[in-house]
């Protein structure tokens, strides 16, 4: 482990921390949530803030340590590209089964 | 000078594969072709005899694997010389006659073209240097013998004997495989020369026992000894040619010629003496017992034929080189007349047209000489002075005689050499008296009989004279030639006297009282056997060896049956019960006797230290794993999505370990297994729980302990297996195979990467192995696919596709409809998606590229890449992806193999072994330098097909849904038009 600059350091884990904390926030929200609908929102959270964090931790700590990687920013890419597909497909898989939801059924499928 | 000895094997199937061009009705031409083949090589080794009879052996050897010590060796002596005159000498009769019995209509070129080969074969079994190589030419023998026998296929009982020959020797061939690798391992090679020399220490070994049992059982086999004699019978559905040659003359002949071959060797111990002798002498008089009820002409032969060669079995089971050489003898001379009996046969079967004894009568007024013939070589066959088959059986008797052995077989040999002379008089009587003299039948035959064409004749005459010179004058002729071929039987030469006439003793009595008792016997049976009664031997006829045979295999059938559906797949979880059992018992047994309280104290080696995060992911990780069994049986989705998870656990516990690579393959292998299970998921029957809970009782109370068995062996293996694994892992491997790699990597793999390096570099060959049972595995999915049925209660749509909305026309609807998915609900995630394709391929080239030194490599790009592809599938459908998208998965399979197979062979070009790499430095203008291991296009090969098979798999079981649905409008449409 080489040597950081104390600043670079603090803020790397500040980073790493703000990412965990979303991501126990998203976890939190999905085992809170009662109503489907509502803990199909829980994840983004997760997966935006929480991961980007992670991400951006990452990055700084490769550029501090004379690497550059970049690269890491494909990973949200795929996130902000997959994750709202597979929320559209479940979303509608949970309106065919009819599961209950707070806010009401819409009145045609 | 002579040609070396591989052309008298080569010539023989050149010319059967010439001999299979040729038009189907050139009989001249073929028979020529056949004739001249057999007579060149008859007179190649005609003129080798005096370099033989000196004593030479002459032997050549033609390198083959040199590294393995394999050569193909051809060896002549003696007894080769002898053998190798009678195959291709008789062969060459035989084709000559052939020319004349095979009828215009029958379709030549088969038939010379098989006995060519069979000439070939038969002349490598008894030339071969080298067990193995015999054992390879035995092989073809019965193929041929086969296919000869079956040549009028168009007839049931053709068919019926040739699979009946077929399975028998096959059979005999297997067990004459084991003996010889038995016979090679304690002799120290497979080399015949080597063989021979070992005759003691081979006797003397403790493995003597079964590996004589095994080559007998092939000798046996082939020989029809009993009670292996019932095919060569049904093998008379063959042409008469055929007969003459394999069945009388050569084939049958290969197991005695095995028996005299191995004679130095393996004879000379009582198993040899009761085995062999005991099997020879129940064969000559229950084949002789039978020959004399036979009603058809080839059968009597047939029966003859088996009884003759217990004759020479017998002879060589005595234990005694005076009736070894008798036995050589009798193999000559038994060839002879009963070739030219089975010709001669033929010829009245050509003229009269038919082959029952009974129809048959005063043949001699219309085919006097060739009458004149079969009587003279029927004479032959039952020991009448002045024949070859006289001399031959007085060595014999004479051998009964002064046998040496325990007295019961003292007095029993004789009675039964007399006994069996009787029976071989009775039934040459019949087969002469009855056909040829008596009264003239001829008006109610098929045919008018005549005398067939000289040249068909001729043949016959050139045997019978034979016969009857080696009778009259056998010092002159024929004692030379059995010495020489007598002599590497039984090494020293006894001394023996060819001499027709010994004297009075007893030996000559034997023989004039078999001929009166024969006789005798004959006229005492031939009024019952007129009028029809004895049409079936007494005692023995009822024993039908046909139907014995297919009772055999029908129970074989039966029980094979039985067996696969108490353990076959159709009861999938009573088999992966019985599997998961097994192993337990087989491993528990050696790990109780290691005892419980060492396996638990653990091994001495250093322990890591607790982390508590990763005590608390696999906490998850077994629950999970856990809820995936609970949820199994109603919800199986929910199991698969747990399963899943616990696989996650797997990925972050080797990158926990500092195993990147491995936790990415798991990774991505997980995820292509997921959709893959998910696939198949949609085709299995929905189970219901409250049909489960409505059940009565007592089927309840089953159901629970049928779970609660299951259940108790589930945790027992499991915990075994953890167990196991404790004590492996608590313990230090003595020597491990990771230091070797780890320091070799770089410096001769050209990379950074040990795994990678290791499976395209190291192991390339187990790599190359893996990936073409990868692509076999796909192309086997697919293919049983393609036939695949769903059950009607999963066949139709699931609900979801039952009530769809109107604004949405994709293949779900519709499915022959390509239509953009992107509509309506789709409309995101279909657009969406096909952004991800080219990302994927990005991030799987870089995998690719980055593999040889970092983690990465050919596999994870490929399953990154078909995912990519997969989920295209899976959004957009499959009629869309497959218009805009023409992917050929079975191209890419065969162009990765191709690739790996490729770059492995262009080291060989270079001069190097198979698979060697190469690291090659390029400097290029703007990028700069690059090592190219020649390992990156292995990698290629590996990666094209991994996606290739991936895809492969996955669009079979996705293409399901779309013909699932065709196959389901049909029947509605077909149930539309019944109604109206």
């Amino acid at each position: 482990m080489t040597e950081l600059n104390p600043w670079i350091d603090g803020l790397v884990a500040l980073l790493l921390l703000i990412g965990a904390f979303f991501l126990l926030v998203g976890a939190l929200g999905m085992l809170r949530f009662r109503d489907f609908f509502q803990r199909l929102h829980a994840p983004t959270k997760a997966s935006t803030l929480g991961v980007g964090g992670v991400l951006i931790a990452s990055m700084l700590y490769s550029a501090a340590t004379g690497r550059l990687a970049i690269h890491e920013l494909l990973i949200t890419l795929f996130i902000f590209i997959t994750a709202p597909v597979s929320a559209n497909l479940l979303a509608k898989a949970a309106l065919h089964l009819k599961l209950p939801s707070k806010a009401g059924h819409p009145e045609r499928d | 000078m002579h040609l070396p000895l591989i052309t008298l094997v080569a010539l023989p199937f050149a010319g059967s594969l010439i001999a299979a061009l040729l038009p189907t009705n050139a009989r001249n031409a073929e028979s020529t072709l056949a004739g001249v083949i057999a007579l060149l090589c008859a007179v190649q080794v005609a003129l080798l005899f005096p370099d033989i009879a000196a004593g030479q052996v002459i032997r050549q050897d033609i390198p083959w694997l040199p590294s393995l010590g394999l050569n193909f060796v051809l060896r002549m002596d003696g007894f080769a010389w002898m053998f190798s005159m009678l195959v291709l000498g008789i062969g060459a009769l035989v084709v000559l006659y052939a020319r004349y019995y095979m009828s215009p209509a029958d379709p030549v070129p088969r038939f010379f073209a098989f006995l060519l080969a069979f000439m070939g074969a038969m002349s490598g079994v008894v030339l071969s240097g080298n067990l193995f190589q015999m054992v390879l030419f035995w092989e073809l023998t019965s193929l041929f013998s086969f296919l000869l026998i079956g040549y009028w296929h168009h007839r049931k009982d053709a068919r019926r004997g040739a699979r009946m020959a077929l399975t028998v020797t096959g059979a005999g061939g297997l067990c004459l495989v084991a003996g010889v690798v038995l016979l090679g391992h304690i002799a120290g090679s497979y080399d015949l020369d080597v063989v021979l020399a070992a005759g003691d220490a081979v006797r003397a070994h403790p493995l003597y026992r079964p590996m004589l049992v095994l080559v007998l059982l092939g000798a046996f086999t082939k020989s029809a000894q009993f009670p292996f004699q019932f095919w060569l019978p049904n093998a008379m559905a063959a042409p008469t040619p055929v007969s003459a040659y394999l069945h009388s003359a050569t084939m049958v002949k290969a197991g005695v010629f095995l028996l005299a071959r191995l004679w130095p060797v393996l004879a000379g111990t009582d198993e040899w003496f009761w085995l062999v002798t005991g099997a020879g002498l129940a064969t000559l008089l229950v084949g002789g017992f039978a020959a004399i009820f036979q009603n058809d002409l080839k059968g009597l032969l047939a029966y003859s034929t088996i009884s003759h060669l217990g004759l020479i079995t017998t002879l060589l089971g005595l234990n005694s080189p005076l009736a070894a050489v008798a036995a050589v003898f009798h193999i000559l001379n038994h060839a002879t007349f009963k070739a030219s009996l089975f010709m001669a046969v033929g010829v009245i079967d050509h003229e009269t047209g038919t082959r029952d004894i009974r129809r048959l009568s005063g043949l001699a007024r219309y085919m006097p000489v060739t009458a004149t013939l079969a009587t003279v070589a029927a004479a032959a066959m039952a020991g009448v002075p002045l024949l070859n088959g006289f001399i031959s059986k007085e060595m014999f008797f004479s051998e009964a005689v002064f046998l040496a052995a325990s007295p019961g077989i003292d007095r029993a040999l004789p009675v039964v050499a007399v006994v069996a002379g009787m029976f071989s008089v009775a039934y040459s009587l019949r087969f002469t008296v009855e056909v040829f003299l008596g009264r003239d039948k001829c008006g109610a035959l098929p045919r008018q009989p005549h005398e067939p064409p000289r040249w068909m004749r001729a043949p016959i005459s050139v045997l019978v004279l034979a016969c009857l010179v080696v009778g009259t004058l056998p010092q002159w002729s024929i004692q030379r030639i059995l010495e020489t071929a007598a002599r590497p039987v039984v090494g020293v030469l006894p001394d023996f006297d060819l001499a027709v006439w010994h004297g009075f003793n007893l030996p000559l009595w034997m023989s004039l009282l078999s001929l009166v008792g024969g006789i005798a016997l004959f006229f005492a049976l031939r009024s019952p056997m007129r009028r029809g009664h004895l049409a079936k031997a007494p005692l023995i006829g009822r024993i039908n060896g046909k139907r014995v045979f297919r009772s055999l295999l029908a129970r074989l059938t039966l029980a094979g049956r039985h067996t696969r559906r108490l353990f076959g797949t159709r009861r999938l979880q009573m088999q992966l019960m019985l599997l998961v059992l097994v192993t337990l018992v087989a491993a528990a047994v050696p790990l109780r006797r290691l005892g419980s309280e060492a396996l638990l104290a653990g091994g001495d080696r250093a322990m890591l230290e607790f982390s508590p995060m990763f005590a608390l992911m696999w906490l998850v990780g077994a629950g999970a794993a856990i809820g995936a069994v609970w949820q199994a049986k109603y919800h199986r989705l929910t199991a698969l999505a747990l399963m899943s998870v616990a696989g996650l656990v797997t990925v972050i516990t080797f990158a926990w370990f500092s195993a990147p690579d491995l936790a990415l393959t798991q990774l991505s292998v997980e995820a292509v297994t997921t959709v893959l299970i998910m696939l198949g998921l949609r085709w299995l029957p929905k189970r219901l729980e409250d049909v489960g809970r409505s059940q009565p009782l007592r089927v309840r109370a089953r159901a629970r302990v049928r779970r609660g068995r299951d259940l108790s062996i589930a945790l027992c293996a499991g915990a075994g297996l953890a167990l196991l694994s404790w004590a492996m892992m608590t313990r230090s491997f003595p020597q491990s195979i990771s230091p070797f790699f780890l320091e070799r990597a770089l410096p001769e793999g050209g990379g950074r990467n040990v795994v990678n390096v290791m499976l395209v570099d190291f192991r390339g060959f187990d790599t190359l192995g893996e990936i073409t049972v990868l692509g076999v595995v796909a192309l086997t999915v697919y293919a049983l696919l393609r036939r695949f049925r769903p059950a009607p209660e999963s066949a139709g749509l699931p609900p979801q596709q039952q009530a769809l909305p109107a604004d949405l026309v994709t293949d779900l609807v519709d499915p022959y409809s390509d239509e953009d998915p992107a509509r309506g609900y789709l409309m995101v995630p279909a657009v969406l998606i096909r952004l991800v394709l080219p990302l994927a391929a990005m991030i799987a080239v870089y995998l690719f590229m980055r593999g040889h030194n970092e983690p990465g490599g050919g596999f994870v790009a490929g399953l990154v890449l078909s995912t990519a592809f997969i989920v295209q599938y899976v959004v957009s459908g499959t009629q869309w992806v497959e218009a805009h998208m023409d992917l050929r998965p079975q191209r890419w399979i065969a162009f990765g193999l191709l690739t790996a197979t490729a770059t492995g062979l262009g080291s060989f070009a270079l001069g190097y072994p198979f698979l060697t790499t190469h690291t090659a430095h390029v400097s290029l203008p703007l990028i700069g330098d690059l090592h190219v291991a020649s390992a990156l296009f292995y990698d290629i090969g590996v990666f094209l097909l991994v996606v290739g098979a991936t895809l492969l798999i996955l669009t079979a079981l996705g293409h399901q849904s779309v013909r699932g649905r065709r196959v389901r409008d049909n029947e509605e449409d077909e149930r539309k038009e019944g109604a109206h």
